[in-house]
């Protein structure tokens, strides 16, 4: 009468906390996940093949369309890696202004995980409390470059304008409020009883098995190694700023959450110490009319709020195009880890597995 | 069952609950939002958002004092839309060196608001206006152009007139 029968069902395409278009295919012996295998795909646009058909200049726009909640670290990755390609030496306070600007967007990108990590796990409040400091991030993005979301921020070579009047003062103004918003987020969740049986002990995922998958960002810094590309491999203004990597040796979702929480704080510091030694200069490299490429081939990687973004473009001779363009999304080879973290456990806790990730589909797929 | 009985403490449920009642009260005893200039959202279609000046809206076509077209057809924005959204037509206009636009042709609902297109014109010819609220019934109500019935590329289209904040 009692058989024991395994059912096979999927979470998504079309589910509120799977963050996109995600499919998980899990196979629960009552309630423990035996199995699960993410399916992707349903968000592919092909933006490497776009790119290769488009001129260099002209690639940066689909960059703010992979990763829309880090749009402003996809467009430096972007710019740098053709500035290596080209051997283009970027003016120094365009440097500190996309520090700036990528820091903000670390942020941005961590307050909206915040709050929708929160939700799928059931603390509503938090959602609304991230979202207004978001709102303010998103006003700079909108102050420098006119738009909020898809950025198109960066240029080849430096930035496009120099900053808007008045950005000072917006800034000054955030970083005054923030650690003060951190540490309201902070006494909702971090003592909160729901919340620590939620993600304490979940989603275990190990320094090993997350070296051995490739997991870059937060996610292996919360298994306890200290892996950052701001540190292992400056870029940008990087090694001129005075910063920490946060980690954390449980390797849980708890943790997950403290390591984001640690580098929102080092990101307001990266951003006063940008906002205090502000160089002068101009802002914008010498660069030909028309860019093309030799026969060259790059690889260059950035930190992004998700882990390690890296752009691999290959040149042709004479050509207005890349020969070859690939991303190395970190969203994808993290979800790769899903399985790992999944197959053991409850199915409710999938949802936090899925959340503690921070992916976006729209990278993932591409 | 100790653990059970813990979860059901009130002081936890009071401590939560003041703050709903802080923030109620914040907003209770500040009926009117218009004026409160600590309220965190606006009532947006009755009160007009504001952009900031580089915000990057729908593609705008000026004209100089005389109130000529200022584009003389050099192609480059069309070239470097990167959705392939710009199409212009070269033409001769009588009194003028410079080639004219015979038509210039915007698909919108193509356009990813990027402003290369201002960034390629060497001549101010075109700008990015203030204006977002660009829905429309109408597939066609995107096609906008300088000839025939939907010349509006350059004034605010009538594309988003259908906005609360205008009645």
């Amino acid at each position: 009468m009692f058989k024991n029968e395994e059912m096979e069902i999927n979470l998504g395409p079309q589910h509120p906390s799977t963050h996109g278009v995600l499919r998980v295919k899990l196979r629960l012996d009552g309630e423990t996940v035996t199995h699960c295998r993410p399916m992707i795909g349903y968000l592919h646009r092909g933006v490497e093949k776009i790119c290769e058909n488009q001129s260099f200049f002209q690639g940066q726009v689909w960059t703010d369309r992979m990763d829309y909640c880090s749009a402003v670290a996809n467009n430096l990755g972007w710019a740098e890696a053709n500035e290596k390609l080209f051997g283009i030496t970027v003016p120094r306070r365009a440097q500190y202004i996309r520090t700036l600007l990528n820091e903000f967007n670390r942020i941005a990108s961590h307050l909206i995980w915040l709050g929708t990590h929160a939700m799928d796990i059931g603390a509503l409040t938090v959602f609304l409390y991230a979202f207004r400091e978001r709102e303010d991030v998103l006003d700079i993005n909108e102050a420098f470059c006119g738009s909020r979301l898809t950025t198109t921020a960066f240029r080849i070579g430096g930035l496009r304008e120099d900053l808007p009047p008045g950005f000072e003062k917006m800034v000054r103004k955030f970083l005054a409020k923030f650690s003060d918003c951190l540490e309201e987020y902070e006494n909702l969740l971090t003592e909160n009883r729901i919340w620590k049986k939620r993600t304490i002990g979940v989603a275990r995922l190990s320094a090993e098995d997350a070296i051995a998958l490739g997991v870059t960002g937060p996610m292996l810094r919360a298994a306890g190694v200290a892996y950052d590309i701001r540190k292992a491999f400056p870029y940008a203004a990087y090694a001129e700023m005075d910063f920490e990597i946060p980690t954390r040796p449980e390797a849980d979702t708890y943790a997950r959450y403290q390591v984001r929480m640690a580098e929102m704080r080092q990101s307001a510091r990266i951003i006063q110490q940008c906002m205090d030694g502000m160089p002068e200069g101009p802002v914008m490299a010498k660069l030909p009319k028309i860019l093309r490429s030799e026969v060259n081939e790059v690889y260059h990687a950035t930190e992004s709020p998700k882990g390690e973004i890296g752009y691999y473009l290959v040149g042709e001779k004479g050509s207005l195009n890349p020969y070859r363009f690939h991303v190395r999304a970190p969203g994808f080879i993290n979800l790769q880890s899903l399985p790992k973290m999944a197959e053991g456990g409850l199915i409710a806790d999938v949802v936090a597995a899925i959340g503690s990730l921070d992916i976006v589909l729209g990278e993932i797929d591409r | 069952m100790n653990k059970f009985l813990r979860t059901l403490l009130p002081a936890d449920i009071a401590k939560g609950l003041s703050v709903t009642g802080k923030h109620f009260s914040q907003v209770f005893f500040t009926a009117n939002r218009r004026k409160v200039p600590f309220h965190i959202v606006s009532e947006y279609p009755e009160v007009p958002a504001k952009v900031q000046p580089r915000f990057r809206g729908r593609l705008t076509m000026l004209k100089d004092e005389q109130g000529v077209i200022k584009c003389i057809c050099c192609l480059a924005c069309e070239k470097i839309c990167p959705t392939q959204v710009i199409t212009i037509e070269k033409g001769k206009q009588e009194g003028r060196k410079m080639p004219y636009p015979v038509r210039y042709d915007f698909e919108m609902e193509r356009c990813i608001f990027c402003e290369f297109c201002v960034e390629s014109c060497g001549f101010d010819a075109i700008i990015l206006n203030h204006q977002f609220e660009l829905a429309a019934y109408n597939r066609e109500d995107f096609s906008l152009g300088t000839v025939g019935l939907d010349q509006n590329m350059f004034e605010p289209s009538h594309v988003g007139k259908f906005s609360v904040a205008d009645d």
